[in-house]
Formats: structure tokens, C-alpha cells, sequence
């Protein structure tokens, strides 16, 4: 019982948004009772969820250093673009799982060297992270457009479409991807000694550094993870449109930052949780079905959006000030037994 | 306690958000849903206002909506959401034919019917087109525009677009510029499309730009509804109404300030609330269960008869030619 | 004279001027068309309206805080005196102005106290009002362009101060907007350098602790910082609006990044501190100069924003990498003496 109570203390940021989350579920649920609790729907959230989760855990681990990625998106729609010539390639008509296996290994091989890229200029030139991904989330947007003249690149193998659209044992392939992703994500972040390194750059990279640890390739490899993650999206993504473009999922990058923001990161460094962030995407993910379900016009799903990304601050806000309040009368009343 | 009364408040606070949630109209007869590329844009919003009005009269249920960027992966979430919902059509402009394939087969499974609209989807995935006009059509019409307002065919022309991955800009421009080399050999395009992020300022400076660069270009060739009145303003700022043509697709009431002194010389669109009554006008008469006959006719309740071009393609009709009074 | 020249080559902005002048030279040798009064002018001109949003977020970037609304805020702002224009055409320009500035205005002030009051970190406060303030805008719009302004508000959008002969045929001048562009310059500057309130943004944005134990009221700060930055905006939207002469709601988008990218060229720390007016019309011009001169030089198309994303890499690492080369240099000195 006491240990619950700690894990609950320790995670209270965690449970309330699980909170949210499980009150938002209802809400929709007993809103519109036939369409949102049906099997179907259920799936169809489990093949939409990962590509944006996958896309939030990326600019999550940009955020914990304290920087962001701006360049998800095109830095995915690059490398898809790129494996889209082999994908879409003679090669792939006559040995489908080859192609797509070489395919798959060139969007990774793209996807890295994008993070290469950022991790390169960021840890060992110095430049702000904002400002390193805005330019390169303009380069290489510039060189999708010059592979693909605008338009998209089609006509993929059967079998890489099972990759985005198919099921294992009644699972969406996504979701299986997404979950082995997030374990991943969880012990490389909270649980290993790079994890440890990742957020200590966060709270002070002046101190980390002077306490031996190399910052600048525990950075490098951050982009470089980032990178990894964009490249599985977007992996899903052109394999669940069956083509791939510059512009596809251009939505993204803004949408996760409020996701890492609402799942509890500090944009500023070196806090956060990967719990967090998933339970911020699944709350994003059931606003955006559910109201959509229900014929309500986009702009007002924004605005509530938005609406929750700051009333849930705020209630962090409340919650803290109180929790400080409640510390000192504590102490105080110990003080006075004392 | 108090944390727990917070959450409360919370939640109490996101029913009052799904108060405008608008209320569901349970009698009509169909539930079609219509999605543009985007939501809040001019174009979209006039076409939408026609899709609604079709609904009021032909006694259907309309959803008109769509993503807020004109993102394919957007769309077929939202798309996919409907299909989860049920609804008896799904009439779609696609941001890019090829990223909808998969949800469109997912639809067809479902049993609803399939419509594009505006621009093509893939053709084998939909029951029926509905276009303003074919995409080489209007290409040509705006090429022989510009030749006839030039009084010469000869000279450098340069092409202004909205974005370089518009799928349906890229099909006109590419249908412009085979008739152009074809029809009109004397004419020279100077460079690969400038695209201006749908933004009229920014059509303004690259129009300026562009004239700076290639001091002999006669004419500019603008899609996408802001880039012609950019352009022409930059003309009218230049002083060269009378050297430099421009022509492009433009909404009539935002031409009109350009057209007035010939910085635009001619400005072509169709009519934006037909093209969305059209498309929910068929969709009811083919869940009414008509059949499309190849190069036949079908008749729509409130807008009239129209010709079948091909198996599926019911074209609205020509453009209005906007000009100065 | 060395001296002088050695003091210039040690100050911050040395490294983009140096950018500025190499781009320049090889633009100019490319194309005749660049190095001429009236292409500087227009470059200027066509810039002005991010200029001017620029030197709003300067304030905040020094301040160790981000305004990612202002995208929003300018297309709220332009709406409003779109609408107030048809609803008042014989209002006159002054008044049009001050309007959108009291628009941008109030969407700072609450930017400034969800901030302050509830400790929102800027950059999240900002991204839920930009979401927000956008979706409002355009469901009341339905991104519906209002046109059909009044007749003296184009002429005062087209208005040139001067007449010089252009290569073309026709004359040029300075622009209205660029004549508001080097006002809102010099304001900035001056509240920067010389007010009490300015020193105490660079003192939030150096040490926040720091700067309340001095006894600045950095509550009271930040609120000014974010109302400043609207007020821009709104100046901003009105000079927009003066160049296309209609109000396009959906024309804004992206501005944000636009904005906050030419102040960081500019020199200026997303993590505060640092930052002046000097080397914000630097990122201007050179954000400018790139985007006219790709153009001008006759880049492909295809090529452009290749060409862009390269240069904004390598101007922020030749800027970054310079400083470093100086402070290096100090270290030494130090060690020595």
C-alpha cells in the first residue's frame, strides 16, 4: 500500500494526465455511444496512434537535452523519399522482401545521417538546436523537392503496405513497432547510464561536462536517436499513404511539441517521462477521433487542443503551489512538536 | 483531496468545451461527407457553402470538413474516422492522389460510396468524379488567355505557383507548358516554376524578382488564387501594365481592385458553390441509385443535366473569364 | 585606423556583416540587377512586415523567453482592421494603426500574464495562443479575404517618399513601409538602451534570480516584454495590410519561425542574455538578400530552398564559430598576462 502510494507521489504528473486521458475516454464514449466504443474505431486509433507518438518521442528526446527538432518531419519524408526509389524500383517487382528490406535500411541510413547532420552542428559547432533544425528542416524539405520535382512517388510492393496497414494476431503492425519502440525508449531514457547523461545535459550542460562526461557525443547520439525515431514514422507513414512526399505529415512537428509539453517534459531540459509522452498522444489521439467522430469542425478540435495543453499547465501550476504549501505546514507542525 | 477536486474541475471544464459540439440531424435521408483539402480558405469555404446548401435542399445530411493544412496524412486520419463512424458517401479532394489509396479501398470495403472532387484521386477507387474542368482544359484556356493578351506569340513567359507540391498546380502547369511548346514554339519559358506559399506578398516580391532577373519576360502565367493579384500588383508598381501580361486562376471579388487599371489582364475560376452542390448532387442521385452510362448524361436535382465525359467524369463546365470592365 | 578596424572585426556582429558583404559580392557579379537602388528598396520593402514582427521578439528572445503566437496575433490583428476599415472608411491611417497595435497589444497582455501568473514556460503559453487565436480567426473568417478597402488607405500603402529613376522606366522611392520599419527601429533601440525597463530585460535574460535581487519587478517585465512584442505585431499586420492592400487570415502561417529565425541570425541567444536592434536588421537584411538574391541570380527553382536551408547553417556557424575563436583569444590573454 505505501509503496503504491510513493509510485503514485513520485508519478503524480503521470496519473493525472492518465486521469484526463481516462475522463476524456469516457466523455467521448458516453457521447456517442455506437461509433467511439466499437471495435473498429478502437483499430483504427491502434493504426493512426504510432506514427504521431513515434514523431513525440523524437522531439522528446531533443527536448530533454534542452533542444528541440524541427526538422521530424522532413528529415523523415527525406529518407522515405530516398528508399522510395528502390521501393518503387523493377528490383521490388521481382524480389518484393529484399526490396523492402533494402529499402527500409536506406530510409534508417538517411534518417541517420539527417541526425548526423543536427547532432554534428549542434554538439560540435555550438549553434542553437532551434535554429540548427529550422535550417535543416529547410534543407533537406529542399533536396525532397528536388528528388521528387513536388510530386509523390507511388507504386511500392505489396508487402511494404503490410507494414503500415497489416495486423499480427488481430494487432495493428504499427502499434507492435510503436510498443517495442517505447520500451526502447524507456530503458535508453530512464534506465541506462547514456538515459542518465541525456538529462543531466538537460538540467546543466556546463556541470556535465566538467564531470567528465563527453556532452558533445552524448548529443551527437541524441539527434541521432531523434533522427531514428522520424525515420520509423515515417517508414509508417509512406507505408500506410503508399507513396511518399515532401509535405506528408507537415502537421506533425508543431502537435508534438504540444505532446511532449502536456505528457510533463520541461521544454526547458532535463525533465519528462516517456510515460508521459504516450499518455499526451493517446489524449491527443482520442480528442482528435472523438470530436472528428462526432462532425465537429477542425478549427474548434485545435482550439480545445490548445485549450487543454494550457489549462492542464496550469493545473500543474495549482497542484505545485498547493504541494509547497501543504511541505511547509508539515514541516512547520514539526517543527512545533519538536 | 484538493488534487482530485482540480481533476474535476478539469473535466467539468472539457464538457462545457463539448457543449458545442453540434447537435446531430438524425431524419435525413444520406450522410455525405465531403472533404476539401483544407478548411479555411476562401476557395474551400465557397465550396463548402454550396456543399451545405445542397444538403438543405436535397434533404441530406453534409459534413463538411477537413484538415486545417492541406496535409495528405491528415486527411486520411480524418478519413479514416468517418468510415469508422459509417456514413453512406465520402466525397474527397485529395491533397495527393496516391497517399489515399489504401483508406479509399478501405471505404469501398465498407460499402460507402466513393466520390473525388476538385482534383483526381486514384481512378480506380472512385464511383464518380466531379471537376470544375478538366486539368488540361483550364491549362489550355489560360495558355491561349495569355497568347491572345501578349498580341504576339512570341516572347519569354514564367510561371508563378502556389506551392511546388500542389498536386493539382503541378497538373495544370504541366499541361500549360506541353501546349505551350507545342502550340506556341516562339514561346519561351524562362525558368521552372516559382512557387509563393499561396501568399499574395510573397507572389508581389517574387514577381518583382523575376522581372529583375529576365528584364524580357512578356507574360506571367499564375496558379493559385493569390499569386495572379501579387503579381499584377507588382506590374502596377513597376509602371508596366502595358508590357507585361499576366493571367491566372483568381477569385472574382478579390480581382477586381488589379483587373480595373489591366495589371491583371484576365483572371478565370469557376463558380466555387456549384462545384460543391454538384458534388453532393451526385452523390445523392448515385446512392438513389443511379448508374453512370460512358459519354452519357445524368441528371441532378437543382442544378440541371450534365454530360458524362469518359466512364465516371461529370465535368461542371467552363470557367468564368474575369476581365476589366 | 587599424585600431578602429580591429575593434570593428571584434564586434558580435562581425561575422554576419562579413556574410552580408561575401553574399553580396558574389550576388552582385551574378546579376546586374542587384547592387541598384530600387531592388534595394523593393528587398527592403517586401521585409519590412518581418522586420518589423523581428524587432518585437528581440525583447522577448534577450529576455530568455519565445512568442511563437505572433503569427496568430498579426493574422487577429489584421483581421480586425480589415473589419474596421469597412465599417469606418473615413477613419484615416493614424488611426487604422494605432488600432492594430492595441489588437496585437491585448493578445500580448495575456500572453504576459498566462506567463507571469501562472508560470508557463513562454514557448508553451505561446504555442496553446497561437493554436487558439488561429482557429478563432478563421472560423470567424472562414479565411474569407476582405477586400475592397477604402481609397486613401492604398495610397497610403503605395505612398513613396522621393522619386529616383529606375532602370526599368519607372521611378522608385522610399516606402511608407520601410519609413515604419525604421521607426519601430529606432524605438526599440531606444527602449532597449536607455530605459530602465529595457536594461532590466537584459537583466531577466541574464540571470532571472539575479535580476529580482537587484530589485527589478520582473513579473512586471515580462508582462511589458510580451505587450511590446503584440504591439509590434499589430504594427506589423497594419503595414502588411498596407502592402497587399486586402486581408488574407490564412497569409500568416509560419511567420512564427520565420520571425524568431531572423533574430537568432541576428545574433541574438534563444537562451537569452544577448541581443541588439544593430544585429536584428542584420538577420533582416541577410534573410532579405538571400530570398531576393536566389531569385535574381537565377538559382533553379528546385535548388532555392536548398540554397536557403545551407545558408542559414552556415551563417549561424560562422557566427558561432567566430565567438568562439574570440573567446578563445581572451582565455589566452588572460593566461598570459
Amino acid at each position: 500500500m505505501n509503496k503504491m502510494k510513493d509510485l503514485r507521489s513520485r508519478h503524480s504528473s503521470e496519473f493525472t494526465l492518465l486521469l484526463i486521458f481516462v475522463g476524456l475516454f469516457v466523455l467521448m464514449a458516453v457521447l456517442s455511444p455506437d461509433r467511439f466504443m466499437t471495435v473498429n474505431n478502437i483499430k483504427t486509433m491502434a493504426f493512426q496512434m504510432p506514427e504521431f507518438g513515434l514523431m513525440a518521442l523524437a522531439m522528446m528526446i531533443a527536448v530533454l537535452t534542452g533542444g528541440i527538432n524541427l526538422s521530424i518531419t522532413t528529415g523523415a519524408t527525406l529518407s522515405t523519399i530516398v528508399a522510395a526509389f528502390i521501393l518503387s524500383s523493377e528490383f521490388g517487382k521481382e524480389h518484393p522482401l529484399l526490396c523492402v528490406l533494402v529499402g527500409v535500411v536506406v530510409c534508417m541510413l538517411v534518417a541517420v545521417a539527417s541526425g548526423i547532420v543536427n547532432g554534428t552542428i549542434v554538439a560540435y559547432i555550438g549553434v542553437a538546436p532551434m535554429l540548427v533544425t529550422l535550417g535543416t528542416k529547410t534543407l533537406f524539405e529542399g533536396l525532397g523537392l528536388n528528388f521528387t520535382k513536388g510530386g509523390s512517388i507511388s507504386g511500392f510492393p505489396e508487402l511494404y503496405a503490410e507494414i503500415g496497414n497489416g495486423t499480427l494476431l488481430g494487432i495493428p503492425i504499427p502499434m507492435i513497432i510503436y510498443v517495442i519502440a517505447l520500451v526502447a525508449c524507456y530503458f535508453l531514457f530512464e534506465r541506462s547510464v547514456w538515459g542518465t547523461e541525456v538529462y543531466m545535459i538537460g538540467c546543466n550542460e556546463t556541470a556535465t561536462r566538467f564531470s567528465g562526461i563527453n556532452t558533445k557525443k552524448v548529443l551527437l547520439w541524441v539527434y541521432i536517436y531523434s533522427g531514428i525515431l522520424s525515420g520509423i514514422a515515417g517508414i509508417l507513414i509512406s507505408s500506410r499513404y503508399n507513396s511518399a512526399k515532401t509535405d506528408y505529415g507537415s502537421s506533425y512537428v508543431m502537435q508534438a511539441v504540444s505532446a511532449v509539453v502536456l505528457g510533463g517534459t520541461s521544454i526547458s531540459g532535463g525533465h519528462g517521462t516517456v510515460a508521459g509522452t504516450i499518455i499526451a498522444v493517446a489524449i491527443i489521439q482520442v480528442i482528435s477521433t472523438g470530436l472528428n467522430i462526432l462532425g465537429v469542425n477542425r478549427y474548434i478540435i485545435n482550439i480545445i487542443t490548445g485549450g487543454i495543453l494550457i489549462a492542464v499547465l496550469i493545473l500543474r501550476y495549482a497542484t505545485k503551489v498547493m504541494d509547497d504549501k501543504k511541505k511547509i505546514k508539515m514541516r512547520a507542525a514539526q517543527g512545533t512538536t519538536k | 483531496m484538493k488534487m482530485k477536486k482540480l481533476v474535476g474541475l478539469g473535466l467539468a471544464a472539457m464538457m462545457a468545451f463539448t457543449a458545442v459540439v453540434p447537435a446531430m440531424a438524425e431524419e435525413a435521408a444520406y450522410k455525405i461527407v465531403v472533404m476539401p483539402k483544407l478548411i479555411g480558405i476562401p476557395y474551400f469555404t465557397a465550396t463548402g457553402e454550396g456543399a451545405e446548401k445542397a444538403g438543405e435542399e436535397l434533404g441530406v445530411e453534409v459534413i463538411y470538413n477537413g484538415p486545417t493544412t492541406a496535409d495528405a496524412a491528415e486527411q486520411v486520419k480524418m478519413l479514416e474516422d468517418y468510415i469508422t463512424q459509417g456514413v453512406d458517401a465520402i466525397c474527397v479532394a485529395p491533397n495527393d492522389a496516391a497517399a489515399l489509396d489504401p483508406v479509399l479501398k478501405k471505404a469501398h470495403e465498407a460499402g460507402i460510396l466513393v466520390l473525388d472532387w476538385d482534383t483526381e484521386a486514384t481512378k480506380d477507387l472512385v464511383d464518380a468524379s466531379v471537376h470544375q474542368i478538366s486539368d488540361q482544359g483550364l491549362a489550355e484556356h489560360l495558355v491561349d488567355a495569355m497568347v491572345e493578351n501578349m498580341g504576339t506569340e512570341e516572347g519569354d513567359w514564367a510561371i508563378i505557383t502556389g506551392g511546388l507540391s500542389a498536386s493539382n498546380l503541378n497538373a495544370w502547369i504541366g499541361f500549360a507548358r506541353d501546349y505551350a511548346a507545342e502550340k506556341y514554339p516562339g514561346l519561351n519559358l524562362v525558368a521552372d516554376p516559382y512557387p509563393t506559399d499561396e501568399k499574395q506578398d510573397v507572389a508581389l516580391s517574387t514577381a518583382k524578382d523575376i522581372l529583375k532577373a529576365y528584364p524580357d519576360v512578356k507574360a506571367l502565367f499564375c496558379v493559385s488564387t493569390p499569386a495572379p493579384i501579387g503579381a499584377a500588383q507588382a506590374i502596377r508598381e513597376m509602371g508596366l501594365q502595358d508590357k507585361v501580361t499576366v493571367v491566372g486562376t483568381a477569385v472574382k471579388e478579390d480581382c477586381q481592385d488589379v483587373l480595373s487599371d489591366g495589371a491583371l489582364d484576365l483572371g478565370c475560376l469557376w463558380n466555387c458553390q456549384d462545384l460543391g452542390y454538384l458534388t453532393v448532387g451526385v452523390a445523392k442521385a448515385l446512392l438513389d441509385g443511379a448508374t453512370l452510362e460512358a459519354d452519357g448524361e445524368i441528371t441532378i436535382e437543382g442544378v440541371g443535366t450534365y454530360a458524362i465525359e469518359g466512364e465516371k467524369n461529370i465535368i461542371l463546365g467552363p470557367p468564368e473569364d474575369y476581365l476589366a470592365e | 585606423m587599424g585600431e578602429r578596424i580591429k575593434n570593428f572585426t571584434k564586434r558580435k556582429e562581425f561575422g554576419i556583416i562579413l556574410i552580408i558583404l561575401v553574399l553580396s559580392a558574389i550576388l552582385t557579379v551574378m546579376s546586374s540587377a542587384f547592387l541598384k537602388l530600387d531592388n534595394i528598396l523593393d528587398f527592403l520593402r517586401s521585409n519590412a512586415v518581418i522586420g518589423i514582427m523581428a524587432l518585437g521578439m528581440l525583447p522577448v528572445l534577450i529576455s530568455g523567453g519565445i512568442d511563437l503566437s505572433v503569427s496568430s496575433t498579426i493574422a487577429f490583428a489584421a483581421v480586425i482592421i480589415g473589419k474596421f476599415m469597412l465599417a469606418f472608411p473615413n477613419s484615416n491611417p493614424l488611426i487604422v494603426i494605432i488600432v492594430a497595435m492595441v489588437a496585437g497589444g491585448l493578445v500580448g497582455l495575456v500572453n504576459g500574464l498566462i506567463i507571469t501568473r501562472f508560470k508557463i514556460p513562454p514557448i508553451v503559453a505561446t504555442l496553446g495562443m497561437q493554436t487558439i487565436m488561429l482557429g478563432c480567426v478563421l472560423l470567424y473568417t472562414g479565411g474569407m479575404w476582405i477586400s475592397g478597402l477604402p481609397g486613401w488607405w492604398s495610397r497610403f500603402g503605395t505612398f513613396k517618399l522621393g522619386s529616383f529613376p529606375t532602370d526599368i522606366g519607372g521611378t522608385t522611392g522610399v516606402s511608407t513601409q520601410v519609413i515604419i520599419f525604421v521607426f519601430a527601429c529606432l524605438i526599440t533601440s531606444f527602449i532597449l538602451k536607455y530605459t530602465l525597463i529595457g536594461r532590466g530585460i537584459y537583466a531577466v535574460g541574464g540571470s532571472e534570480s539575479s535580476a529580482i535581487r537587484v530589485g527589478y519587478n520582473v513579473n512586471k517585465i515580462i508582462v511589458f516584454i510580451y505587450v511590446f512584442s503584440g504591439l509590434m505585431t499589430g504594427l506589423a499586420a497594419a503595414t502588411h495590410v498596407s502592402i497587399v492592400g486586402q486581408v488574407d487570415p490564412n497569409t500568416y502561417t509560419g511567420y512564427e519561425l520565420d520571425v524568431i529565425s531572423t533574430v537568432v541570425l541576428g545574433g541574438a541567444s534563444t537562451l537569452g542574455g544577448v541581443g541588439t536592434v544593430f544585429g536584428t536588421i542584420l538577420g533582416v537584411v541577410l534573410m532579405a538578400i538571400v530570398k531576393n538574391g536566389l531569385i535574381l541570380a537565377k538559382v533553379p527553382t528546385y535548388w532555392q530552398k536548398v540554397a536557403m536551408g545551407l545558408v542559414i547553417l552556415i551563417a549561424v556557424s560562422v557566427d558561432i564559430i567566430n565567438r568562439k575563436r574570440e573567446q578563445a583569444k581572451l582565455v589566452r590573454v588572460d593566461v598570459e598576462e
